[in-house]
């Protein structure tokens, strides 16, 4: 079955971007091949408005409230974009806060948070993958 | 073909984190995921210094098994250090390490210049249960921190017993044993409990023999001691429950130890005169109680079955029903251990069963015919199923809900009277 992974990576080799650095998630597809199908960019604005919406119709200032923490939602950019790649099965960059690994959690979003080459990264969670999905061990 | 284990005894190998924290000032790091501590420690009593909450612990997760988690690993030890203040730290492996192939003995060697000594027990589930992960530890401690010495003291003996914590008297049985070798003019040497500790571990080399009362619970680490440290050892299979067996006890140890038989003697003969002077005073009370129960059964692991079996036999005079051990003892002792339940008096042969599903222990309780009430020694388990029976029932062995002990004991001549007490305890109640 194939499915999609989000890299968080400036040159396209290695992981070298935080969550919150990356404007532009590289999105490969994981098929027979690993191929690399696009690039999402991420676009501030609608998530924020909707998660300060409960903060701007009382009177305090959206963006001390969006900062840390923010409710359940977390801060707005966190949410939009979990939402922005919520089609992945997994999500990996450099640092991953708590707030937005909680977020992926919430949608069954694996998260790693690891620096390494990009290929690295794939190479091995297309492995896992793989093993657990065809109910093999993980031995060996 | 998966199949259900009923009501198992044991823990996975892990549970050692048990064993670890039974040695005084001695913490375990764990490399496993974060609920692994959390499911095996009990309340049985803490180390009275580390509580299980606190153990170091690198809480691995999905990113771990997919990246390896030895960083972490690393980490981890590099801050247990700093942090908590031990003398013996042992990083104990659950299974997710090993089976995804984290090289924790290569981590754990980084510290091999450390102030304090760190250790490495492999005590993936998979391997076993914790009375091997029992052994993992003892051998982790051989292996990588003793070494062998060529300054002996006369006398020094190392005595080993059975898993702690797993064995809920195994503070006071520890302490008895030290007791009566002690009577016998030998020192002894244990690591486990209050004030032992990494002095006693220091000694473990020096000890002119290796004292091991359990069935087969650390047999390999006598084995082990013996080729790496040249200490010899004496294997007494059986623990010694009241006067007919610990007699025997003091004798094969004297005579190993080499101590004089008249002073043996006087040692058994005093202890022997108290006993027997109890057991005379209260004649009556199992003269009358002998309808109760002619029959008995004991559900315990190796130590505790062979162990009460025997007491309960020459001792006590009771017939045994059929006994189950549920420790999943190592195919290649059990032949060996079932031989010893042919060694009673008066010519009894008890049957053994060596069975780690409770469903059918019970299944097999209930179909026996005990000429009258069952008398059943065993895990908080065979409660329910003795009261059906309406037998008398006593809590001896793991899982314990029946009793609080301290430092209670059943081991010597004492334990004798102890147990024997906690039976008639429980005998006596049927007639209020």
């Amino acid at each position: 079955m194939a499915y999609k992974i989000a890299i968080g990576s400036s040159d396209g080799k290695i992981v070298d971007l935080k969550f919150g650095e990356v404007n532009k998630f590289l999105i490969y597809e994981v098929g027979d091949e690993v191929v690399l199908s696009e690039e999402r960019e991420y676009i501030p604005g609608e998530a924020e408005d909707n998660s300060a919406d409960s903060c701007s119709s009382s009177s305090c200032d959206t963006k001390s409230c969006g900062g840390n923490g923010g409710g359940c939602q977390g801060p707005g950019n966190v949410a939009g974009k979990v939402e922005l790649i919520s089609d992945c099965r997994a999500v990996v960059c450099k640092k991953i806060g708590f707030q937005a690994q909680k977020q992926f959690e919430k949608k069954a979003i694996s998260v790693f948070d690891v620096e390494c080459e990009v290929k690295e990264a794939l190479d091995k969670i297309t492995f896992y993958y793989k093993r657990i999905d065809n109910h093999e061990s993980l031995r060996g | 073909m998966a199949k259900l284990l009923d009501k198992q005894r044991y823990k996975c190998a892990l549970g050692a984190m048990q064993t670890v924290q039974a040695i005084d000032r001695a913490l375990p790091i764990l490399h496993s995921g974060p609920g692994c501590a959390q499911k095996l420690s009990e309340n049985t009593g803490s180390s009275g210094y580390f509580s299980p909450n606190i153990f170091p612990c690198t809480s691995i997760n999905e990113k771990d098994v997919v990246f390896g988690g030895v960083k972490k690993l690393d980490s981890t030890i590099e801050n247990a250090l700093k942090v908590i203040d031990a003398d013996l730290y042992i990083v104990l492996t659950g299974c997710i390490p090993e089976i995804v192939g984290d090289d924790s003995g290569e981590v754990v060697s980084r510290y091999e210049d450390a102030e304090k000594p760190v250790l490495y027990a492999p005590t993936a589930g998979f391997k076993g249960n914790n009375f091997k992960g029992h052994e993992q530890v003892v051998d982790a401690i051989v292996e990588q921190y003793l070494k062998k010495s060529d300054e002996k003291i006369e006398g020094l003996v190392n005595i080993w017993a059975d898993v702690p914590y797993q064995d809920l008297f195994w503070l006071g049985n520890i302490r008895e044993l030290e007791k009566l070798i002690s009577e016998l003019g030998l020192i002894p040497n244990t690591i486990f409990g209050y004030k032992r500790g990494i002095e006693n571990i220091n000694k473990i080399p020096k000890a002119q023999f290796n004292l091991l009362v359990s069935p087969w619970v650390g047999l390999g680490n006598m084995k082990k001691m013996e080729r790496k440290l040249g200490i010899p050892y004496l294997h007494y299979p059986t623990l010694p429950i009241g006067a007919t067996e610990t007699s025997k006890f003091l004798r094969a140890v004297g005579e190993f130890a080499g101590v004089d038989k008249d002073k043996v003697e006087a040692v058994i003969s005093e202890h022997e005169d108290y006993y027997y002077y109890l057991i005379g005073r209260y004649a009556d009370l199992f003269l009358e109680n002998r309808v109760i129960n002619k029959q008995f059964t004991v559900v315990a692991d190796a130590q505790y079955s062979l162990g009460i079996t025997k007491f309960l036999v020459n001792d006590l005079g009771l017939v045994p029903a059929k006994q189950f051990i549920t420790d999943d003892t190592p195919k290649y002792y059990r032949d060996k251990i079932a031989e010893e339940f042919k060694k009673l008096n008066f010519g009894i042969e008890a049957d053994v069963s060596f069975e780690t599903d409770g469903y059918k222990i019970h299944e097999e309780i209930k179909t026996h015919d005990y000429h009258g009430y069952p008398l059943v020694l065993g895990g908080y388990y065979e409660k329910e199923v003795t009261e059906s029976l309406k037998g008398n029932f006593l809590n001896v062995s793991w899982p314990h809900q029946d009793k609080v002990v301290f430092d209670d004991f059943y081991v010597g001549y004492t334990g004798g009277i102890r147990l024997i007490e906690d039976i008639y305890t429980v005998a006596v109640q049927r007639f209020n």
